[in-house]
Formats: structure tokens, C-alpha cells, sequence
């Protein structure tokens, strides 16, 4: 939610832990967005930017295009109601970290036909392959005899807590499977629609683009885009967080002095 | 018109913001209550995250009382010195509350306690509210002379120490009480996010029993005071004052409010108190009845801040 209280390193750590990167040839792939700064004023209600590329192909071995649009990380909160008693009461929160606060996987077939399972997990490619992890629920034990096990509190249900995760962002427009999400309009030109919702958060995005050719990632390119506060917005969530006392104060000031003069106003009318 | 909210990051209808405004400042004016019992759900309902909500609407309600109380006090109905002594209870229970809040935020339990205090409260205050003020009716109907209190006060009320004079209310008692009664409707306010108005009229009319004229209008006195110090502890402890959302909700609510004032004269007491009787027994109950329904979808993203 607050910028500022991100961890400060960039995502997209995955491109150093693939075995065939160094077979990826950059040129062969070129992409750019329509916006690389998204200025978020009152009128703001979301916003659509479009990613567009130039493969360089050959004609008879096409490719596949993956276009994954990542947001700021932030640290998430869930909570599952369980049934006691005949009351829905609340259980104890899981803490995410790691998970992007957007999410959007736009590809020209689904991911399942352009490439195989390591590839999409080692990627990230695919909501169902989005790095998330609880470590606050891990605990050290001794598990067949093997002293420090680190193992997640959470056994088999991390699944459908991980799922839940996706469900309840996908409802809320923030994470996004689209398996015919880039679209190309020639041989050799494609585009890829990214919606971000007026929710998106604040922060900086990176647009990956993969290039597969017969299952292996051949070509790789990637944009930033900067979603921040403009103007009055800016303005009024800087002041509310670095002089909250004077904000508070000029929040109460604001409200009295509009009751007084209604009242004022009304008297006489 | 859609209008992005710097805080809650997100945006929102001004016209409907508004409408809820004058609606809840509507019935405030009325009743004399804050109204933060009715606005909270409703803005919760509307997508907004229950925190910003609930410190937002702070603004509505400072806004609605401060119109109200000038418009009361000038009638000379507003006991400061009665009203100053809870609100300093209040704001002693409001930090407090404030922090248990942020504790059983953290745990996960915050809306389980809203709903079992809006279900357990409101239903029980709108229940014997309801169940008085009908009889009342009633008995006018029939043409018997209105009840008479079964006993005067309470016995103990009189036997507490460092007993004060309050003229306006026309009580001679001990300032324990009210500093009690504020301070329970402080923490009550801050875990509910709400100004306590339905709780500290029926203990002014049904403990302390106030003169009934000054029990209005020192409610919102002492509304205001507490509403003030939870709004600045809300900025700066949580970040939740979201000051557009609490701007256009309070431009409708003033307006709305003195429109209620006005209503106000053109209905019987007994009568408002059966419909303010039934809108807390309704809002109770429909706060109430998340702990029953099974929810749509077993996991819910909670808040990450504070």
C-alpha cells in the first residue's frame, strides 16, 4: 500500500536462475509501452497502457510471445473464516511477502502450449506460478531423524491459501491470466493491453517479455513504468504521512470550521 | 463523477459519497446522535477499507455535531460542565481503545469484535429502547398519563464521593459516573469506530437521568471533544484519514444535519425514539448476522498497515 515501506530492491530476480540464458539473444526481440509514467490526479480511474514488439523471425519457425507485467511487491495479510460453534469467527493471519502487488500474464496461446512446467515456474510465468512465500509460518523441526528441517507451518493447506491469494487479487482486477492477451497484428508486430484498475497500487512496474521458440525462452526485453501520485493527490498523502499531526489537525480544523458555518449559514437563512 | 482518494487509493462516486452524507447527517440531526453506527457499514459495503472508513467519517461526524451542537447550544441546551466530564473519560477510553484496536487488528480479530459489539449493543440498546418508547405510545394513545419512573435513581449513584453540582442537567451527583460512562463509550467509540451518541443518550436519560432537554445537545458536546481527539490519534498513529473522502461525505452531512434539526420539531419525542429504536436494532442485527451467514468466500485479504 505505502510506497515507501517497500523493500527497496527491484523485482524480477528470475532471469540470473535460468540454465538458458545465455542462448537469449536480445535483439531478436523489441518492445516499448505507450506510458512509461502513469500520473494518478482525482480524476483517476484506472488506466490502459499498451506493451508493442518487433520479432525478428523467421517464417517458418514461429514464436510465442509472453508478456508478464509485475507492480510493486508488497507483504499481504490473509485470513480465513472458519465455523466454531455455529459462529464465522476469524482465524490467526498468514503474511505473504514476496507476491507483486499487480499481476498480469498476457500470452499468445495459453502457457501451457508455449512452454513446459520448469520453464513457467523457473519464469514465473502464469498466476499459478507467481513467487509468494510464507516464511513467517516456517518452523524449525527434526523430521526423520534430520535435526533443522525448515518446514512451512502450514502443511497442505498452503495450496489453498496460495489460491486464495490469487482469487480474492484476480476478483479485485489485480492479477490477471490472459492466454490471448498479445495479440499480433502482423508477422512480426504484436501488442498486449495492460488494464490497471483506479486500485492498482502506487509504485514501480516492469514489463518482462518473453520470446519462445519450440518451448525455449529465445529472446528477452524489458520496460518500466512508474505508476505515482500526482498534484493534489501527491500533495495530500505526502503531508498525511509526513506531517500527520498537522494533518490530523488540519483534517479536525476542516471539519468543525464546515459544521460551524453550515450552521451559520443555515441561521440566517 | 468519480473522484480519486489520495489515501484509500481508489476512487469513489462523489455524488453517492455525498448522498450517504445527507442521508446518515439527516438522521444525526434528528436523533442527536453522530451517526458513525449507520456510515460505517455502508462505506464498507461501498469497497472502501474498513480502516479509512472508520477514521474517515470521523470527519463526517465532527462536522454534523459541531453544526448541531451551535445550533442546540444556542438554546441553551448543552450542560458543558457535565459534557467536558465525560469527553475527558472519553478521550482517556478513546487512546485506550485505539490501541486494543490496533492489537486485535494485528490478530486478525478486529471485525469479529465490531460485529459482536455492534450485534450485542445496538441490540440490546435498540431493544429496550424500542420496548419503552412503545409502551410510552401506547399508554398516549389510550390516554393514561405518561409512566412514571419506577424509582427515582439509583441508590449508589448517590452514595458515591467528590459529588459536583450541574445545574443545567439539574443533577447534584458524584463525578464518578460520568467519567465512567465517557470513558466506557471512549474505548466502545475507538473499537467501533463510532462517536457513542446511541450509548450515551439512553445512560443520560436512563442512569444519570438528565434533564431530558439538555441530554441532546450535551451528547454531541461531548461527541465532538472525543471525536476531535480520535480523528488527530487516527492521522497520526494509523495514516487512515482519508481527508477527501471525509470532505465530501461531511459537505452532505452538514447540510443534511440541519435538516434534521429542523425535522426534529415537527415529530413527538416518543415517536423519534421508536424510529431511532428500530434503525439501531437494524443495524445491529445486520452487523450481527456476518458471525452467522456463511461467507461468500472463506479467506479474506485483511489490512497490512498498522
Amino acid at each position: 500500500m505505502v510506497a515507501a515501506s517497500l523493500p527497496p530492491e527491484t523485482p524480477a530476480p528470475y532471469v540470473e536462475n535460468l540454465p538458458v540464458a545465455p542462448t537469449i539473444a536480445p535483439d531478436s526481440l523489441s518492445t516499448d509501452l505507450t506510458q512509461n509514467r502513469i500520473e494518478v490526479s482525482s480524476s483517476f480511474q484506472g488506466a490502459k497502457v499498451i506493451l508493442y514488439g518487433a520479432v525478428f523471425q523467421p517464417k517458418d519457425q514461429p514464436s510465442d510471445v509472453v508478456v508478464i507485467i509485475r507492480g510493486p511487491r508488497a507483504s499481504m495479510r490473509l485470513i480465513r473464516k472458519t465455523q466454531v460453534a455455529g459462529l464465522w469467527l476469524n482465524s490467526r493471519p498468514v503474511v505473504f511477502e514476496g507476491a507483486p502487488g499487480y499481476y498480469m500474464a498476457a500470452s499468445s496461446q495459453p502457457l501451457d502450449r508455449i512452454t513446459d512446467f520448469s520453464h513457467r515456474r523457473l519464469l514465473g510465468l502464469g498466476l499459478d506460478y507467481i513467487a509468494m512465500d510464507t516464511s513467517r509460518e516456517n518452523k524449525v523441526v527434526t523430521r526423520y531423524g534430520v535435526k533443522d528441517v525448515v518446514v512451512n507451518g502450514l502443511e497442505s493447506d498452503y495450496l489453498d491459501w496460495r489460491r486464495a491469494v490469487i482469487r480474492l487479487k484476480t476478483k479485485a482486477g489485480l492479477y490477471e491470466d490472459n492466454p490471448l492477451g498479445v495479440r499480433f497484428v502482423d508477422q512480426n508486430l504484436f501488442r498486449a493491453e495492460v488494464t490497471l484498475p483506479s486500485e492498482a497500487p502506487i509504485g514501480d512496474y516492469t514489463a518482462e517479455v518473453w520470446l519462445f521458440r519450440n518451448g525455449q525462452p529465445v529472446g528477452y526485453s524489458e520496460k518500466t513504468m512508474t505508476v505515482e501520485k500526482v498534484g493534489f493527490e501527491r500533495f495530500v498523502f505526502n503531508v498525511a504521512h509526513r506531517h500527520a499531526w498537522l494533518y490530523g489537525l488540519a483534517c479536525v480544523a476542516m471539519s468543525m470550521g464546515m459544521g460551524a458555518l453550515a450552521s451559520r449559514l443555515f441561521r440566517r437563512g | 463523477m468519480e473522484l480519486y482518494l489520495p489515501i484509500a487509493e481508489m476512487s469513489v462516486n462523489v455524488w453517492l459519497m455525498a448522498g450517504l452524507g445527507v442521508v446518515v447527517g439527516f438522521l444525526s440531526g434528528l436523533f442527536g446522535v453522530g451517526g458513525g453506527f449507520l456510515m460505517a457499514p455502508v462505506l464498507v459495503a461501498l469497497g472502501i477499507p474498513p480502516s479509512i472508513a472508520v477514521a474517515s467519517q470521523a470527519g463526517h461526524v465532527l462536522a454534523t455535531s459541531t453544526s448541531s451542537v451551535l445550533s442546540y447550544g444556542r438554546e441553551a441546551n448543552v450542560d458543558m460542565r457535565m459534557g467536558t466530564l465525560m469527553a475527558g473519560g472519553g478521550i482517556v477510553g478513546a487512546i485506550a481503545g485505539v490501541e486494543v484496536f490496533r492489537i486485535l487488528r494485528l490478530l486478525g480479530q478486529a471485525d469479529l469484535m465490531v460485529a459482536l459489539l455492534y450485534l450485542l449493543l445496538l441490540g440490546a440498546i435498540g431493544g429496550l429502547m424500542l420496548n419503552e418508547s412503545l409502551r410510552a405510545l401506547l399508554r398516549t394513545k389510550q390516554g393514561l398519563p405518561p409512566e412514571r419512573p419506577k424509582s427515582k435513581r439509583p441508590v449508589w449513584l448517590y452514595s458515591l464521593p467528590y459529588k459536583m453540582r450541574f445545574p443545567r442537567s439539574g443533577l447534584y451527583i458524584s463525578v464518578i459516573p460520568p467519567l465512567a460512562i465517557g470513558f466506557t463509550v471512549g474505548i466502545l467509540a475507538a473499537l467501533m469506530g463510532v462517536g457513542g451518541g446511541f450509548l450515551i443518550v439512553p445512560a443520560m436519560i436512563y442512569l444519570l437521568r438528565m434533564k431530558a432537554s439538555v441530554v441532546v445537545g450535551t451528547s454531541l458536546y461531548q461527541i465532538v471533544i472525543t471525536t476531535l481527539v480520535t480523528m488527530i490519534l487516527q492521522a497520526v498513529r494509523n495514516h487512515t484519514v482519508d481527508g477527501v473522502l471525509a470532505f465530501i461525505l461531511l459537505i452532505g452531512g452538514v447540510v443534511g444535519g440541519q435538516l434534521g434539526i429542523r425535522a426534529a420539531t415537527r415529530f413527538r419525542a416518543e415517536q423519534l425514539r421508536v424510529i431511532l429504536a428500530v434503525i439501531i436494532l437494524m443495524a445491529g442485527l445486520q452487523m450481527g448476522l456476518t458471525l452467522f451467514v456463511p461467507p461468500e468466500d472463506p479467506f479474506i485479504l485483511a489490512p497490512t498497515n498498522g
